[in-house]
């Protein structure tokens, strides 16, 4: 699967600060109803969920739909509150999930 | 429309769906329901689609930016972030932000949720505009209000028409 993700923090951050994290993924974002050349149509086949947690708690959740674009950017923000892990998963159409982390160190 | 596009493509949020709406009782409840002001200056389908997100609730055009380019050249990949003033504490923050293009095959493209962790309410994705038209972006906040902010966009190079 043609998938791969770029996560994008601050190297360190002071506890309390906001921090904005962007995230690109490389995803086609298949948004299906095209014709396949044999007479049926492609299937939907995207990235529908995209879920971070970060110290002990969900901290942002996007719903995508066939609007996102091909290989979706999003950004958001959050609170530093420890040094710690930020897990991100993606869930595809057919049940399909991928994992990735990137580490935050707070001083 | 969106089931011949996108047949996968269910709501899945809780709300009535669109056909239902439109044939419906529901739809003359709603019209109703719509301050006179809101129903002028915005499509009756936009208006729609907003008032099913916001359960019937008139959102607020007040606190919420929504930059996204006037002129986009190709509608596949269109920057978009939304900025919301608001404190972001666990007694008064934005729960989530919903994005509807009302001409787009399937009209809802992206709900993002946020919490009082975030510290700021400010997103910022790329989006799939089929053609020229009103983007209109809802906020809801903890306290049970709605935020809604509209934008015009002119897109050259359509999305969603040919088999790219």
């Amino acid at each position: 699967m043609n998938f791969n993700a770029r996560i994008s923090l601050p190297a360190s951050v002071r506890a309390g600060e906001i921090v904005e994290i962007k995230v690109l993924t490389r995803h086609p974002m298949d948004r299906g109803g095209q014709s396949d050349g044999k007479g049926g149509t492609v299937p939907r086949k995207i990235l529908n969920r995209l879920t971070a947690t970060y110290a002990g708690e969900t901290i942002f959740r996007l719903d995508m739909h066939t609007g996102v674009a091909a290989n979706p950017f999003v950004s958001f923000t959050t609170r530093a509150i420890e040094t710690g892990d930020i897990v991100f998963e993606w869930r595809e159409d057919g049940g399909a999930t991928y994992t990735r982390t990137a580490r935050l160190t707070v001083t | 429309m969106s089931s011949a596009i996108s047949p996968r493509s269910a709501r899945t949020e809780a709300g009535i769906d669109r056909r239902s709406l439109l044939a419906g009782p529901a739809a003359s409840l709603l019209a109703a329901g719509l301050p006179p002001a809101a129903a002028a200056d915005t499509p009756p389908d936009l208006a729609q689609l907003i008032a099913r997100v916001t359960e019937g609730a008139v959102p607020e055009r007040a606190r919420i930016r929504l930059e996204i380019p006037a002129l986009a050249e190709n509608g596949n990949a269109v920057d978009t972030r939304i900025r919301i003033d608001s404190p972001m504490t666990p007694a008064e923050h934005v729960r989530w932000i919903h994005l509807i293009a009302e001409k787009n095959p399937f009209p809802d493209m992206a709900r993002f949720h946020l919490g009082p962790r975030a510290g700021r309410a400010e997103v910022a994705t790329t989006l799939r505009i089929a053609q020229s038209q009103k983007v209109a972006a809802v906020a809801a906040l903890s306290d049970g209000r709605f935020l809604l902010a509209e934008a015009d966009i002119v897109v050259t190079l359509s999305a969603c028409i040919d088999g790219g």
